[in-house]
């Protein structure tokens, strides 16, 4: 019996019903991963302590929640004993002597980490092409990009090997890669998730999140993913909900707001039918939507190229060849040291950044970049706090379009950035966002963001389950559509 | 953005750009910042600056000490260690 594209709970039924064992399933699940090593889409995997756990689970009688469930997760997550890099040169030879609590709170749970996968260069990059360990192929076609910083997450669930991937989304790298790869992805409120053992790139604006096949996998992880985590002294101490709860629940009456100065008609055509369909889809629904204001929403993008550069200066500063990761050769002294070992580890999307935040941060700069971005961020979240009186969510195309070829974008970097520019919003103001699968757009799937407010993922995950519930792009795959 | 400028900003990020790569950097950190230099048109007068989206204060705990001495895990994955200290070249002759 096949597992390639089967949902969480599919898997779980057939583990229930003993019609595969979990030996079985992790085996399997290695085959495929056998079968599409082309994708590039691990940097490293995890067999043996899997199979190991699979075993006991079988041995074992487990009544977790997800017992069982094979997960991939973003290289960018500490894991214990287990290599993580980061997708970077810098931490080809670091194994963490811990795991995160993402990752612990998930394999509490019963998943079994298959392997850890591909990603930009500490997750700075939307196409995966900054990795050191070589793009990511998008499983849609022959050289597309899977988008980024989590593409080999999004390339994994897209080629149906797990059902389930771990991600990191600091200005859309859950969002951009899942709209681009044909799957649902989350990006949970700012705090909801721990950032204990998540390799830092800008921390106020980072936080992981779940992909998957659909929304009620993604709410079936986030219930395992949150926490309040005295590690972390950004973790929310606030009511987890059970994320499944009332996804069923009808949402007629529900309020979607859609942004005056978004300028979709800058887009290509086919991308503008793909999301008119979709408002079609929701009226059907019942929602009613509201055209809402976010005056400061064009700065957005340029507000996160000061804050995230800044913070990532900051805090790359720690991979110095001293304590951990790579070292440079025969370093002369210290400064060389550092100076040697940094420029040699690191890529150069990572360089330019660490560059620009050194710059914005430096005497004589910092009122003029830094604190009027600062101050920028706060004209936005205002803005999302006035719109948030009106509706319940905002509604917009995740991607400017679909998966473009590697090397299409040329080199310069602020094409590039702008490739965000949908996503960076929710970011920058720490509310909760998704993208589902919406559309086609030459044969290539496309995605639907909705932005919740402030600890409303329910309200999110209801939306976008109602929808899935009366679509079916969610079922397309690579090699067709999924029959139910 | 001049040759100078980004020569002093790679010197504080502790990074060295070789000839050519260091020309494509200039260019590119010019474009960055005359993109972000958007942010000029922005009316921000008596706006506070919003460092993280909580604003919550961090919180204290009680003063205990919870940390385990792993001395010898953390040694083991330095590029370079003793028994006792982590290793690099000579600081003072």
């Amino acid at each position: 019996m096949s597992i390639q594209y089967k949902t969480i709970n599919e898997l779980s039924q057939m583990l229930k019903s003993r019609d595969i064992s979990n030996k079985e399933l992790i085996q399997e699940t290695f085959n495929l991963i056998d079968a599409n090593l082309h994708l590039n889409a691990f940097i490293t995997l995890n067999k043996d302590a899997s199979l190991l756990k699979a075993e006991e689970l079988d041995k074992n009688l487990s009544l977790q929640p997800l017992s069982g469930i094979p997960i991939a997760q973003k290289d960018l997550f500490c894991t214990k004993d287990l290599r993580t890099t980061c997708g970077s040169n810098m931490l080809s030879n670091f194994i963490p002597p811990y795991s995160a609590t993402v990752i612990e709170n998930l394999e509490n749970a019963g998943c079994v980490s298959v392997g850890k996968t591909n990603m930009d260069e500490f997750a700075m990059g939307s196409s995966n092409e900054t990795s050191f360990y070589g793009n990511v192929q998008n499983p849609w076609g022959d050289k597309l990009v899977p988008g980024g910083s989590s593409g080999g997450s999004a390339a994994a669930v897209a080629a149906g090997i797990v059902p389930a991937a771990s991600g990191t989304d600091t200005g859309g790298s859950i969002r951009q890669p899942a709209s681009l790869c044909g799957i649902s992805g989350l990006k949970p409120t700012y705090g909801r998730i721990s950032r204990w053992g998540m390799i830092a790139f800008a921390s106020s604006l980072d936080q992981a999140g779940p992909m998957a096949r659909t929304a009620e996998d993604c709410a079936l992880l986030l219930n395992q993913m949150c926490s309040h985590d005295l590690k972390d002294t950004t973790s929310l101490d606030e009511t987890i909900p059970d994320f499944t709860e009332n996804l069923d629940k009808p949402i007629k009456g529900l309020k979607i707001g859609l942004v005056k100065e978004f300028d979709l008609s800058q887009l290509d055509k086919e991308v503008v039918k793909v999301f008119e369909e979709s408002k079609k889809q929701y009226e059907t629904l019942g929602a009613e939507f509201i055209e809402i204001s976010l005056p400061n929403i064009s700065l957005s993008v340029p507000t996160y190229y000061v804050v995230a550069p800044a913070e990532c200066s900051s805090n790359l500063s720690r991979f110095d060849g001293v304590k951990f990761g790579k070292r440079c050769d025969d370093p002369k002294d210290l400064e060389e040291l550092y100076i040697k070992t940094r420029s040699e580890g690191f890529g150069d999307e990572v360089k330019r950044r660490i560059l620009i935040g050194s710059y914005v941060l430096s005497a004589g700069f910092y009122d003029a970049y830094y604190k009027k971005a600062q101050q920028v961020r706060r004209l936005i979240k205002n803005d999302f706090d006035d719109a948030f009186k009106k509706v319940d969510v905002i509604m917009s195309p995740t991607t400017r379009g679909a998966a473009f070829e590697e090397g299409s974008k040329g080199d310069d970097p602020i094409q590039m950035y702008l490739e965000d520019l949908f996503t960076i919003p929710a970011n920058l103001a720490g509310l909760p966002a998704l993208s589902i699968p919406n559309g086609m757009v030459d044969g290539k799937p496309i995605g639907l963001q909705l932005i919740g407010n402030f600890l409303e993922e329910n309200k999110l995950l209801r939306a976008a389950h109602n929808f899935q519930l009366s679509t079916d792009w969610h079922k397309k795959t690579p090699k067709g559509d999924i029959q139910s | 953005m001049d040759k100078k400028t980004v020569s002093t900003i790679a010197y504080l990020s502790r990074l060295s750009l070789d000839e050519e790569n260091g020309e494509k950097i200039t260019k590119d950190l010019e474009n960055i910042i005359k993109f972000v230099n958007q942010l000029e048109d922005a009316n921000t007068q008596n706006i506070e600056p919003l460092a993280s989206p909580l604003e919550k204060t961090a919180k204290t705990r009680e003063d205990k000490v919870t940390a385990q001495n792993r001395k010898d895990i953390f040694l083991e994955r330095s590029p370079k260690s003793n028994d006792d200290y982590f290793l690099v070249p000579r600081v003072v002759e």
